[in-house]
C-alpha cells in the first residue's frame, strides 16, 4: 500500500525550451484506480517514467511513496514499491518463455527458489493465463504479452502499478480482461494504480477523479466533471456518408479466401475482399483487430492465407521491386519510413525515384509551406515533432505517388487544422494521379470529402457499409 | 558438461590449433566432434550445412594456395582440416548448449556481471523481431525506389537506430522487473560445476597436447 505524492515537479528535456512538466502537483491515493489523460506528447509518459524512477529527476520537485522519496528506498525494494507496464508489449521481457521471465524477476527480488513455482503459478492463475506458462513470449499476441507483463507485476507484488497506454495495440476483449484484473488489484488488494490513456471508453464505472495533464500540470476533475468527460467520449462519431460500392466498379486488389492470423488466433476468418480502383476506402475497427496486419499482408510483409490479386495477378508472383512501387504503405510510425538523416535528404530520395517532373521545387516549397514545414531543410528527421514527422512522411509518399497507397493512421498526432490541410493535399494529388487510397484511421472528423467507401472490421470479418445510391 | 567450461575448452583449442600444424590431431578432433554431434541428435540438415559451407571455403583456399605453388603438401592438408575443426568445434558448442543455461552458467560459474549476461540473452531472444524489422526497412526502401542490399550502409544505419531505441526500452523493462546492477540475486536453477567437468576438460586438453607433441614433424 502506498500513496504517491508528486510535489512541485518540473521537468525539462535537454533539446526543448519549454518544460514538459511545469510545477506539477498531484496525489494518487492508495487502493484507487487513477486515470491520467491528456494530449499525446503532453508529458504523460514522462510523468510515469519519473514516478517509476526510470528517469532521474532533473529540475525541481519530489516524488514520494508514503512519504519516502524513491531515492531513499533501498535498490532491492524499489520494484516492489513501484512497477511499470509499458505501451509496447513485446519489448519488456528479457527471457524466452513466460516461466523463465517470471523466474528472472523473482531471482532479481532474491526470492527463495523453493517458493518460486507456487508464486509463479498463483500469479498466472490470477490473470487467467496458466496455459501460457511454457509458451515462448515472442509467439504471443500483444494482448497475451500485456497479460504476462501484468502477471509479472502481480508476482512482484508491487504496491504501485503504473501503466503507460497499455491497451494501444490490443483487442477489446483482452482490454476488458486486463481492466477487470486491474480493478480487482486495487479494490481487493489495495494496490495504487495509475493508468495513462487517451481513449476514455470503458472507465466510467471505476474512476472517480479523472486526472488531466495539460500545459505541464495535472488537473483533478470533480466526480461530476469526470462523468461528463466520459459521457462525451463516445468513440469518434462517423461524420462520413460513404456509399456502397457498385458491382461494376473496377477492382484493383482482389482477395480470395483471405485469412489473417496471429499465432493460432484468427484475426480475419477466410473471406473474399475487393478494393476498388481510384477510390478512397476507409477501414475502421477496434485496436488489435487486424487492420495493420491486413496492410502488412498487402505489401507482402506479413503472413496470410488465401490469395491477393493485383490487377488479376497474384501479388506473390510479381517481382518484389516492381510490386513495392505499385502498392506502397505509409507506415503507422513515421520513423519506419525514413531512410536518411535530414529533411532535405529524405525529400531528395523521393524526388530521385518518384514523379520528379510533377514536383518541381516550387511546388515542393509550396507544399512544405502549406504543411507548415518550410525552413526545416537541414533539420534532423528525428528531432521533428511527431506531427511534423507524420506530415513529411506523407509528402514523401505522395511524391512517389504509387497507384495504390495504403495509409496506416496518417492523421495520428495531428491537430485539426493540420488534418484539414493534409486531407486537401491528399485529395488534390489523388485526383491528379488517379490514385487508389486505402486508409486506416481512428481520427474520423474532416474525412467526409475524402472517403468514398467504408470497410468495417468487426467480429473477424471485413464488410463494406454505407448507403446504396441509385445510378 | 558445464557450459562455461565447454566454452573455454572450445576457445582454448581453437586458439592452440591456429599455432600448430598437426593434421592428424585435426582429423581426430573432427571425428570426435562429428560423433558427439550425432550422439546429441543434431539434425542431419544442420550437419550438412556445417559440412558444406567449410568444404566450399576450404577447397577454395587450398585451390588458390596450390595455384600459387609455394605451399607444401603438408601445409595444405593442415589448412584444409583446420577449417573443419573450427566450424565443427563451433557447431558442437552452439548445437549442444542452450543459451539460457550458458547465461546462467556464465553468471554463476564464471562470475560474469549479470547485466552483461542477461543483456546478451535479451538481445538473443529479440532475434525474430530484429529479422522482421530488417524486412520492414528493406520494404520501406523499395517503396521509395531504393534497393537495400546486405552490404548497404543505410540498412545498418536504420537497424542500429532501431536497436538503440529497443535497447533503451529493454533496459528500462529490466529495471522495472526488479533487476539492479551488481545486486545479489537468487538462482531458480543452479548450474553445477562438477569435478567430472574439470577432469573431462583437463584430461582431453592433456591428451591433445600429447597428440600434438607426438605428431610434431
Amino acid at each position: 500500500m502506498a500513496v504517491v505524492n508528486v510535489t512541485h515537479l518540473t521537468y525539462h528535456y535537454a533539446h526543448q525550451s519549454k518544460p514538459v512538466l511545469n510545477d506539477l502537483n498531484v496525489t494518487f491515493p492508495t487502493g484507487k484506480f487513477s486515470l491520467l489523460t491528456g494530449a499525446s506528447g503532453g508529458g504523460k509518459s514522462t510523468l510515469l517514467k519519473l514516478m517509476a524512477g526510470l528517469m532521474p529527476l532533473s529540475d525541481t520537485g519530489t516524488i514520494t511513496y508514503d512519504g519516502r522519496p524513491w531515492s531513499s528506498i533501498p535498490a532491492g525494494q524499489r520494484s516492489q514499491t513501484v512497477a511499470m507496464l509499458f505501451q509496447e508489449p513485446s519489448l519488456q521481457f528479457t527471457m524466452d518463455t513466460v516461466e523463465n521471465e517470471c523466474r528472472f524477476v523473482l531471482e532479481n527480488l532474491q526470492v527463495d527458489p523453493a517458493t518460486m513455482p507456487d508464486r509463479i503459478a498463483a500469479s498466472l492463475a490470477f490473470i487467467g493465463i496458466t496455459a501460457l506458462r511454457h509458451r515462448n513470449l515472442m509467439t504471443l499476441s500483444g494482448g497475451e504479452q500485456q497479460k504476462v507483463a501484468l502477471a509479472i507485476i502481480v508476482a512482484m507484488d508491487s504496491d504501485v502499478i503504473l501503466l503507460d497506454e497499455p491497451f494501444a495495440s490490443i483487442d477489446p476483449i483482452a482490454r476488458q480482461v486486463l481492466l477487470d484484473k486491474l480493478v480487482a488489484l486495487c479494490t481487493d488488494h489495495g494496490k495504487t494504480i495509475v493508468l495513462a490513456d487517451h481513449d476514455l471508453s470503458g472507465y466510467a464505472e471505476w474512476v472517480d477523479h479523472l486526472a488531466v495533464l495539460e500545459h505541464g500540470q495535472v488537473n483533478l476533475l470533480s466526480p461530476s466533471e469526470t462523468q461528463a468527460r466520459f459521457a462525451n467520449f463516445t468513440p469518434a462519431k462517423l461524420a462520413i456518408h460513404p456509399a456502397m460500392p457498385r458491382p461494376t466498379n473496377p477492382i484493383v486488389l482482389q482477395g480470395s479466401q483471405i485469412r489473417l492470423y496471429q499465432g493460432d488466433r484468427d484475426l480475419i476468418k477466410p473471406q473474399n475482399l475487393a478494393f476498388y480502383e481510384h477510390k478512397t476506402t476507409l477501414i475502421t475497427g477496434p485496436n488489435g483487430s487486424g487492420k495493420s496486419t491486413l496492410f502488412r499482408a498487402l505489401v507482402r510483409l506479413g503472413h496470410y492465407q488465401g490469395t491477393f490479386n493485383y490487377h488479376e495477378t497474384n501479388i506473390q508472383k510479381i517481382r518484389q521491386r516492381r510490386y513495392a512501387r505499385q502498392v506502397s504503405l505509409m507506415f503507422q510510425t513515421a520513423a519506419a519510413q525514413f531512410l536518411n538523416v535530414t529533411v532535405a535528404e529524405e525529400l531528395a530520395l523521393s524526388l530521385k525515384y518518384g514523379r520528379t517532373k510533377d514536383f518541381p521545387s516550387e511546388r515542393i516549397d509550396q507544399l512544405l509551406e502549406r504543411l507548415d514545414l518550410s525552413g526545416r531543410h537541414d533539420q534532423v528527421l528525428y528531432s521533428l515533432s511527431s506531427g511534423q514527422q507524420k506530415k513529411l512522411q506523407l509528402l514523401c509518399m505522395l511524391i512517389m505517388a504509387p497507384p495504390v497507397l495504403l495509409l496506416d493512421e496518417p492523421f495520428k498526432g495531428l491537430d485539426l487544422a493540420s488534418v484539414t490541410t493534409v486531407v486537401a493535399i491528399l485529395r488534390e494529388i489523388q485526383a491528379e494521379f488517379k490514385l487508389t487510397l486505402i486508409l486506416v484511421s481512428h481520427q474520423l472528423s474532416g474525412l467526409d470529402d475524402l472517403v468514398d467507401y467504408h470497410l468495417q472490421l468487426d467480429h473477424q470479418h471485413l464488410q463494406y457499409v454505407g448507403v446504396f445510391h441509385e445510378s | 558438461m558445464n557450459p562455461s567450461l565447454k566454452l573455454a575448452w572450445v576457445v582454448l583449442l581453437a586458439l592452440e590449433l591456429s599455432f600448430t600444424q598437426v593434421w592428424t590431431v585435426n582429423v581426430v578432433l573432427i571425428v570426435i566432434c562429428l560423433a558427439l554431434m550425432i550422439w546429441r541428435r543434431v539434425a542431419i540438415k544442420r550437419l550438412l550445412w556445417l559440412t558444406g559451407v567449410p568444404l566450399f571455403f576450404a577447397s577454395a583456399l587450398v585451390w588458390s594456395l596450390t595455384l600459387q605453388g609455394s605451399a607444401s603438401h603438408h601445409f595444405l592438408i593442415v589448412i584444409f582440416t583446420r577449417m573443419f575443426v573450427y566450424v565443427y568445434l563451433g557447431g558442437l558448442f552452439t548445437q549442444t548448449t542452450d543459451p539460457l543455461t550458458l547465461t546462467r552458467s556464465l553468471e554463476q560459474n564464471a562470475h560474469l556481471p549479470a547485466k552483461f549476461a542477461y543483456g546478451f540473452l535479451a538481445a538473443f531472444n529479440l532475434m525474430p523481431k530484429i529479422k522482421a524489422e530488417v524486412a520492414s526497412i528493406k520494404a520501406a526502401a523499395l517503396m521509395r525506389g531504393q534497393v537495400l542490399h546486405v552490404w548497404s550502409p543505410q540498412l545498418y544505419f536504420k537497424a542500429i537506430l532501431t536497436a538503440m531505441h529497443w535497447s533503451d526500452q529493454l533496459s528500462l523493462a529490466m529495471v522495472s522487473h526488479g533487476f539492479v546492477e551488481g545486486a545479489p540475486r537468487t538462482h531458480a536453477a543452479v548450474i553445477p560445476l562438477r569435478h567430472r567437468d574439470w577432469w573431462l576438460t583437463g584430461g582431453s586438453l592433456v591428451l591433445i597436447q600429447v597428440g600434438l607433441f607426438i605428431g610434431l614433424p
